[in-house]
């Protein structure tokens, strides 16, 4: 996606290729110009201290072209990353300092975008199970949301993931037609906003492989329209549980009143769905700004409960306008590469999300052809691959032998 | 001499008194035989030994008995494990009968009966002990039938399990002190728990205690300035609107700041409206320097005022926080000097969680950790603003943190 596109704009950028899709015809990247590229920015930082994060974000915004263009004047919507309950810990480490995006990286981005001439900000995530708003769900988690309110005037929480302080669901198409779903119902932040900010961590994931800044996406569907205990007729008033049957496994559909899968004869596994869930869900709510926040974080899955999670620090942020971009960064100073697909690390058994958002043209994933500036990928490298490797060899040492 | 009683069912299949050797070293010192189904070889020889004989029907004067549940995650058939409105574990504590027991009857000392449902886990026992204890009760010893038998049968690893119950007994036995301490609290429920007040009243305190918020039972009709101390909130939930004098009560600790949480039940809605913070269910207003959340409908599920209440007052003022703790129950208190608290925590589950760890409100410079076992241990404190977070090593049922400001 060019950057400082508006959704309209990418729309129009998209509308002669969605077609393609909408027809039923696949779209690939052989039939369509190369897929849009922007730079990338990588910063070190080892701490949450502003006095050291702060900087390292403005300068990284400033490789980047600067955010100025994009946000002055707007309602910017940022989307982060508080996957779990608040009061699971990874052993007895903070969660914000393994698996939850830092409040202090999302207080410097708040504080950056305001400085930028941003008007309101609205910062956004789909809590766990629940209604209770942002800032409690925070504190439950040992957290201080005022780290973000105050970080800038104008900002404000939205637990994203019932119909929270709208009057209706919002419905956003995905203007490709959709790997699975042709368009979403979701809160009405995803909407009422200028810009959306994808802050996620940096992070493998149990069945998606890699969690990045769009992979942060999915939690933009609400739990009561594609949650396990949603309507069948309509969306349930509180979520409950998590989006395993509808989202991860198809096992059922959301509420009639949602937009339906488009096949549901495709195959009902979680590998393959929620790849293509998480692209359908980017394209149809694009990000202008992705920033994956790796300074403390962990290896082996997305939180806690992945087994053989174990905490880490890499002591690096990566940002950029253009998410696909910017995973592609990210998994490189992982270690992994980017250009893998199915059966390559970190995607051995599920199918790449950048691929398939490089196939509909939302970014390049070659980094060949992405500018990274600030940190050189090398020097921020955090060699998540080679303790990938190493836990799985251990893992399949500790298997029982069933040969006869 | 109440006070110091700790009692213990006399199980019907025991019917020789060489059985009493199993009391010798322990904390036990008094026996419920009901009349007519205890040998009295058994009644005279426990005489004989000085223990105290009462008649369950009869408690000696300054105790208090009443019925409770067998405490724990309620498992239904099989190992299934019945599921609370949110999915999670279902949990049963007698600690907020013995809160409100020990509200009604102050001074007195109160007894849960809560016998064994079927046949228990022998390792339940020392909860089933704690989960009294640690909000001052004490439970009265009831065996099953089978742990019964196979304890006078004297089978070696049922004995351990014995051994573990009266040193759970013993623990607290030990530690009379800690019943001078005052359980701190966020949150009163004002009611008379009684007639059609009953219901949610008592369920209230059952489900404000299942969100680990620090709750105070609060007597309507016996309610002081003092009552309200150090309280942030609350709840006023009774089907009747409040006479002249508690409706002033609650009102003055209102304009002092504090908040009050209640229905269309209590009357014209005190205040002003402050629209500003409303939320889907309740219409908020001010009224000198606190609020009124008031609901927009009656009041009808305790479980979701409970939930409510934990948001209206905000987790920011938690005075106990977990994590990794599985289904836990909590009880804070702190010493007549302020300058030493407990925190006493009880895990409910069958197997004791890992890594749990708790963030306790208030700066305290130390700690030691106590299990049921009477073994102490040091805590692993890291200080925090105006709390300590301590992460405790992995405990099965019950652990008590004492600090020191």
């Amino acid at each position: 996606m060019p950057s400082n596109c508006t959704r309209r704009d990418w729309l129009k950028s998209v509308s002669v290729l969605g077609g393609a899709c909408l027809a039923g015809a696949p779209f690939s990247r052989a039939f369509a110009a190369p897929a849009p590229t922007a730079p990338v920015s990588v910063g070190r930082c080892r701490t949450y201290d502003p006095k050291e994060l702060l900087p390292v974000m403005a300068r990284m915004f400033d490789q980047i072209g600067g955010i100025g263009k994009l946000v002055r004047g707007k309602t910017v919507a940022i989307k982060f990353n508080l996957t779990g309950m608040p009061d699971w810990r990874l052993g007895n480490l903070p969660v914000a300092e393994t698996h939850f995006t830092n409040p202090a990286v999302v207080g410097a981005a708040v504080s950056l975008i305001a400085k930028a001439g941003a008007a309101r900000i609205r910062v956004l995530e789909s809590a766990w199970s629940t209604t209770d708003p942002l800032e409690e769900f925070l504190l439950q988690g040992n957290l201080e949301p005022l780290e973000i309110l105050h970080a800038a005037p104008n900002v404000e929480f939205e637990n994203t993931n019932y119909l929270g302080r709208g009057k209706k669901y919002s419905r956003l198409m995905v203007p490709t037609g959709g790997y699975i779903y042709p368009g979403f119902d979701l809160n009405h932040s995803f909407t009422d906003c200028d810009v959306f900010v994808s802050i996620a961590k940096l992070k493998e994931h149990t069945t998606a492989g890699y969690t990045g800044a769009m992979k942060n996406c999915f939690g933009n569907a609400p739990a009561t329209i594609y949650g396990d205990g949603a309507g069948v007729d309509e969306p349930s008033l509180t979520p409950r549980g998590g989006r395993g049957d509808c989202l991860h496994d198809g096992r059922r559909q959301p509420p009639k009143s949602a937009l339906q899968e488009k096949d549901p004869r495709t195959p009902r596994l979680e590998t393959y769905r929620v790849p293509r869930i998480v692209v359908d869900l980017v394209a149809a709510r694009p990000i202008h700004l992705a920033i994956v926040e790796g300074i403390k974080s962990i290896t082996g899955g997305e939180g806690p409960w992945a087994p053989g999670a174990a905490p880490c620090s890499p002591g690096v942020i990566i940002a950029g306008l253009n998410p696909v971009c910017t995973d592609a960064v990210s998994l490189a100073v992982m270690s992994f590469d980017p250009m893998g697909d199915r059966g390559s690390p970190p995607f051995e058994k599920c199918d790449s999300t950048l691929k398939l958002a490089e196939d509909i043209g939302i970014g390049t994933r070659d980094l060949k052809r992405i500018e990274v500036v600030g940190v050189p990928i090398q020097s921020a490298i955090f060699d998540y691959a080679k303790i990938r490797a190493a836990r799985q060899a251990k893992q399949l040492q500790q298997q029982p032998d069933k040969r006869g | 001499m109440s006070a110091a009683l700790t009692p213990f069912r006399w199980p019907a299949s025991w019917k020789d008194a060489s059985a009493l050797a199993l009391l010798n070293d322990t904390s036990v010192n008094c026996l419920l035989a009901e009349s007519g189904a205890t040998p009295g070889v058994v009644v005279g020889e426990a005489m004989r030994r000085g223990l105290a004989v009462v008649d369950p029907t009869a408690p000696p004067a300054g105790v208090s008995i009443t019925k409770g549940e067998w405490p724990g995650v309620q498992a239904s058939r099989g190992d299934a494990v019945v599921a609370g409105p949110t999915g999670n574990p279902w949990v049963d504590s007698n600690g907020w009968r013995v809160r409100l027991e020990a509200a009604r009857h102050p001074g007195a000392r109160v007894w849960i009966d809560a016998q064994p449902k079927g046949l228990v886990s022998p390792d339940s026992y020392p909860l089933a002990f704690a989960d009294a204890a640690a909000y001052g009760g004490r439970w009265i010893i009831s065996l099953d039938d089978r742990f019964a038998a196979d304890v006078a049968q004297g089978k070696a690893d049922v004995l351990a399990s014995w051994k573990k119950l009266t040193a759970a007994a013993r623990f607290f036995d030990d530690r009379k002190a800690w019943s001078a301490y005052t359980p701190e609290a966020v949150l009163g429920i004002i009611s008379d728990f009684a007639g059609n007040n009953e219901y949610i009243g008592q369920e209230l305190l059952n489900l404000v205690a299942r969100t680990n918020q620090q709750y105070r039972v609060l007597r309507k009709n016996q309610l002081a300035p003092a009552s309200f101390a150090h309280l942030r909130a609350v709840i006023y939930a009774d089907a009747v609107p409040p006479d002249p004098a508690v409706r002033n009560n609650i009102m003055a600790f209102v304009q002092a700041g504090g908040l009050l949480i209640t229905h269309p039940k209590w009357g014209n809605a005190p205040g002003i409206r402050a629209s500003n913070q409303d939320n889907d269910k309740y219409v908020l207003r001010i009224s000198g320097k606190g609020r009124i959340a008031f609901a927009k409908s009656e009041f009808d599920d305790p479980w979701a005022i409970a939930q409510e209440s934990v948001l209206l007052i905000s987790h920011r003022y938690d005075l106990l926080r977990f994590w990794n703790s599985g289904s836990v129950g909590s009880c804070f208190s702190v010493a007549p000097d302020r300058k030493r608290a407990l925190a006493q925590v009880l895990f409910y589950a069958d197997r004791g969680p890992e890594d749990a760890g708790v963030r306790v409100a208030g700066n305290f410079r130390s700690g030691k950790l106590w299990t049921l076992d009477g073994k102490v241990s040091n805590l692993t404190m890291v200080p925090q603003k105006d709390a300590v977070e301590l992460h405790l090593p992995a405990v099965a049922r019950y652990a008590a943190a004492e600090l020191e400001a």
